[in-house]
């Protein structure tokens, strides 16, 4: 193997020190020395330097201020402190400021010295290889993120072509025409295009930064039933919406959470009952909101209510795609808040979720 | 209902989406008049064109979101420097497939724009918003 050169640079005002230094480790190093930190600096700012050996008590500046100085500007060589008699208050503000790795005792040990070049060295390149693992992972994250969110897109356009002719077919009452086949075409993508906000939902969840704006739940719940009502018209909303506060949230989260919420406890209604009900009561306090959503819908089993925010969880008599409440746990963990359910077949579920103003 | 002979304008560069919409409106009976654009740029050469004459200036215009070259902001920022004699007339809505926040919220908050559709179209809808405007 091809052992790489350590860059070592060495800062002492006393010459001797710096050819004892060169004589005992040039066969292993590329050496580096400097008589001031001025000097130093100069090294630093033309030769890339892994580990940095400076001397503590120097004419003009001590070697933790030295290091201090550096600190933003050469963030990377790992440091060693070097001094001639135990000082306890440079060794405490080394540690403190000085971002110093390793602290020796002149006259030094040359195995010693020796040792702790080697591991600051180990140290360097764990920190830039970390650096670089990071930087590798956020590219390959935002790649990912935009060729899901884009292949949403592209993926949507022709469904919602589809999905517009299997309308157009209805209102030229060819719907029943070709038996059920277009009754499957409908029920597939409706699926699929289901699928796909999902997805884009969750994508988004995941990469989009918090952004606080106020927030109207009169309106806001308002538009989502509009929104989600739309295929279902039996159902009778009763809403309760208390805000005499301003409230001041992630309107893009909060959306998605009572979206999914508000369009689950209409999608899960009993087909046999008459009176279809889901109430809505908003609370709106100085600290948090307190929102309900209550349904007298089938009900969640009670060894399912554990499950029920598990990614991909499915029951069977239900015909999601594992994905809804899932998505609302993620975005109500991003944003803080705080969701509990109870449900039983009779009486149906009630979701509750607490979510902080961050007025 | 009225007597005027009414026109829409359909902006959107896919082909199929045209046929589907334009199809809807004239099933639904909502416009006497489509004009199909396939492009921004083919809209707004249009609407300059016919600027003086008022019957064939379109009383609404159905603005796709996404298209190439100029998207349906970007023809929202020159639509709104025309004569007045055409933004007075004309009622713009947006009908995209967009399921982006950003775009939704752009759409929202444009002043030019009176709703955001989205697709598929749905005549029901389409014709509650005609009923407030013209």
């Amino acid at each position: 193997m091809n052992a790489t050169t350590i860059r070592v640079l060495y800062i002492d005002d006393e010459e001797n020190n710096l050819h004892a230094f060169k004589a005992s480790f040039r066969r292993q190093y590329e050496i580096y020395t400097a008589l001031s930190a001025d000097e130093g600096l100069k090294i630093l700012e033309n030769v890339a330097v892994q580990v940095i050996i400076a001397d503590q008590k120097m004419p003009n500046i001590t070697g933790v201020e030295f290091f201090k100085s550096i600190k933003n500007t050469f963030p990377d060589p790992t440091r060693i402190l070097l001094t001639g008699y135990t000082d306890i208050e440079a060794l405490a503000d080394a540690i403190n400021h000085g971002d110093i790795y390793r602290y020796i005792t002149k006259p030094w040990n040359d195995l010693e010295l020796h040792n702790s070049i080697k591991n600051a060295y180990d140290a360097y390149k764990a920190k830039i290889d970390l650096r670089n693992k990071v930087a590798e992972l956020e590219k390959t994250n935002d790649e990912l993120n935009r060729f899901i969110y884009s292949i949403s897109h592209e993926l949507r356009a022709p469904l919602v072509s589809t999905m517009g002719i299997v309308n157009l077919v209805k209102m030229e009452g060819l719907f029943n025409s070709s038996g059920e086949y277009w009754g499957l075409i409908e029920t597939c993508s409706n699926r699929l295009d289901y699928y796909i906000q999902k997805t884009l939902q969750y994508y988004k969840n995941n990469k989009t930064v918090s952004e606080h704006t106020e927030i109207d739940f009169k309106k806001l719940v308002a538009d989502l039933i509009e929104l989600y009502a739309y295929t279902d018209k039996d159902t009778k909303f009763n809403v309760s919406i208390i805000q005499d506060e301003q409230f001041y949230g992630d309107a893009f989260r909060i959306e998605v959470i009572l979206g999914n919420l508000i369009s689950n406890a209409i999608k899960y209604q009993k087909e046999t009952e008459p009176n279809k009900i889901v109430n809505i009561s908003v609370e709106v306090q100085p600290t948090q909101v307190h929102i309900s959503i209550n349904d007298n819908g089938m009900g969640i089993l009670n060894e399912h209510l554990e499950k029920i925010f598990l990614q991909f969880f499915k029951s069977k008599i239900n015909h999601g795609s594992g994905l809804g409440l899932f998505i609302v746990k993620e975005a109500l963990n991003k944003i803080n808040g705080k969701i509990t359910v109870s449900s039983n077949a009779i009486e149906g579920t009630t979701f509750k979720i607490t979510i902080p103003n961050v007025k | 209902m009225l007597n005027k002979l009414r026109t829409v304008m359909l902006i959107d560069d896919n082909e199929v989406d045209l046929k589907i919409n334009s199809k809807i409106i004239t099933i639904t009976n909502l416009f006497d008049k489509i004009i199909l654009c396939h492009s921004g740029e083919e809209a707004l050469n249009y609407l300059s064109r016919n600027k003086n004459e008022d019957d064939k200036i379109p009383d609404f215009i159905l603005l796709d979101i996404q298209m190439p070259e100029m998207d349906g902001f970007e023809f929202l920022e020159i639509y709104k420097g025309l004569p007045k004699s055409i933004t007075d007339k004309c009622v713009v809505a947006i009908l995209s497939s967009t399921l982006d926040f950003g775009d939704i919220k752009r759409a929202e908050a444009n002043p030019h724009v009176v709703r955001l559709f989205r697709k598929p179209l749905f005549p029901k809808e389409l014709e509650e918003e005609l009923k407030k405007h013209l």
